[in-house]
């Protein structure tokens, strides 16, 4: 027994690797944006000690908060609408076939096109003068991105997406693959309607691919900033400046150090907050 | 070695007693398991869950304390132990 202890402890050196690399990419960087988020920095050699006023001040900062509160609605709508969209999708791809291959490498493809990228393919894809999108909008509507603050949050959420919602596609088709035939044989034997078997078969299987599909959705989405930057840049005016995308400017166009590092570390929590509360709620609401 | 970190006395009492902390509840660990149980948080969490929500409740209390009052951040500080005790002992 005890020898098997010890061989069992052991092993958790083989964890020490990833513990050095962890702390070496983000727990040291991490401790030095805290002592950046107490600090007035002119130079390594010139600092002054502030205590909290960097935080006091990001947090009444009403940019800030504006910013933040486009973040969670950006984030909301983003996880209320790839979130079904997505299992919609993958409940409706064959099952078996050639079809398979086909329709999955098409729903794949967004997802291996790098962030700017798409950014720039909207950017034109949007416009209304030599884009499809955008010249196909205004056939109907009024529809001018660089102008209008609704159009603008439009181009940018049909872009996240377009972007993203193959991601949750994949998750939930390899969560549906899964599940075993007999299952559905035993709901078709019971007369089940497929509104029935998905509520009652697929989607309770699927809740471990979802809450990975919704964490990543919310994450990326609370974080976004290559896209919005490229099409938008913010704008106009500051429709779609996003919390990154103000924090960059803080940090890389003005350098103030101290106040990005607050900044940063209230955006961190707001992360943290958010996530452990989601995976709490969906890894242990069925307990 | 570190001086690019910038380090200032308060931050490192800081993390010095974060630190402090995971060394304690890891020999705590040792020495009596920890057992999960459900308080008023209503979900089951053993001590170490209690105490990570503890920290990050206290330091989001602390967040919206600097945000919406002048009163003394010694105050909030208090407030916010109050909070992880509540929270490790009942929650």
């Amino acid at each position: 027994m005890s020898d098997g202890r010890q061989k069992h402890n052991r092993a958790w050196w083989l964890v020490l690797p990833v513990v050095v690399s962890v702390a070496f990419t983000a727990i040291i960087p991490l401790m030095t944006v805290v002592n950046y988020s107490v600090q007035d920095i002119f130079s390594p050699f010139d600092r002054i000690f502030v205590g909290l006023d960097w935080f006091r001040d990001v947090a009444r900062d009403p940019e800030v908060r504006g910013a933040l509160v486009r973040t969670l609605i950006f984030s909301a709508q983003v996880l209320l609408i790839e979130i079904p969209l997505g299992v919609l999708i993958a409940v409706c791809m064959p099952r078996r076939g050639w079809t398979v291959s086909v329709a999955l490498v098409l729903v794949a493809l967004p997802l291996l096109i790098p962030w700017n990228v798409v950014g720039t393919i909207w950017q034109i894809f949007a416009r209304g003068d030599i884009g499809l999108g955008g010249w196909a909008v205004n056939k109907v509507v009024n529809f001018n991105y660089t102008l209008d603050s609704a159009d603008a949050w439009i181009t940018v959420l049909a872009m996240d997406v377009w972007h993203w919602t193959p991601l949750v596609v994949l998750l939930a088709y390899a969560g549906l693959r899964s599940i075993p035939d007999p299952y559905f044989q035993a709901a078709q034997i019971d007369g089940a309607s497929a509104w029935a078997t998905f509520r009652h078969i697929q989607l309770p299987r699927l809740r471990g691919v979802l809450t990975i599909a919704i964490l990543l959705r919310f994450m990326d989405s609370f974080m976004i900033y290559t896209e919005p930057f490229v099409v938008t840049g913010g704008g106009p005016g500051n429709a779609t400046s996003f919390l990154s995308i103000l924090l960059s400017k803080i940090a890389v166009g003005q350098f103030d150090l101290g106040p990005a590092g607050a900044f940063s570390l209230l955006y961190f929590l707001i992360v943290q907050i958010v996530c452990y509360v989601f995976f709490t709620v969906l890894t242990r609401s069925g307990r | 070695m570190f001086d690019w970190m910038l380090w200032t006395t308060p931050t490192a009492l800081v993390f010095a007693g974060i630190a402090a902390l995971l060394l304690i509840m890891g020999v705590w660990a040792r020495l009596s398991p920890p057992i999960a149980r459900r308080g008023f948080l209503r979900i089951e969490t053993d001590r170490g869950d209690r105490l990570y929500i503890g920290l990050i409740s206290a330091a989001a209390f602390l967040v919206l304390w600097i945000a919406v009052t002048d009163l003394s951040m010694l105050l909030a500080l208090g407030g916010a132990l109050v909070l992880i005790v509540v929270i490790g002992r009942w929650g």
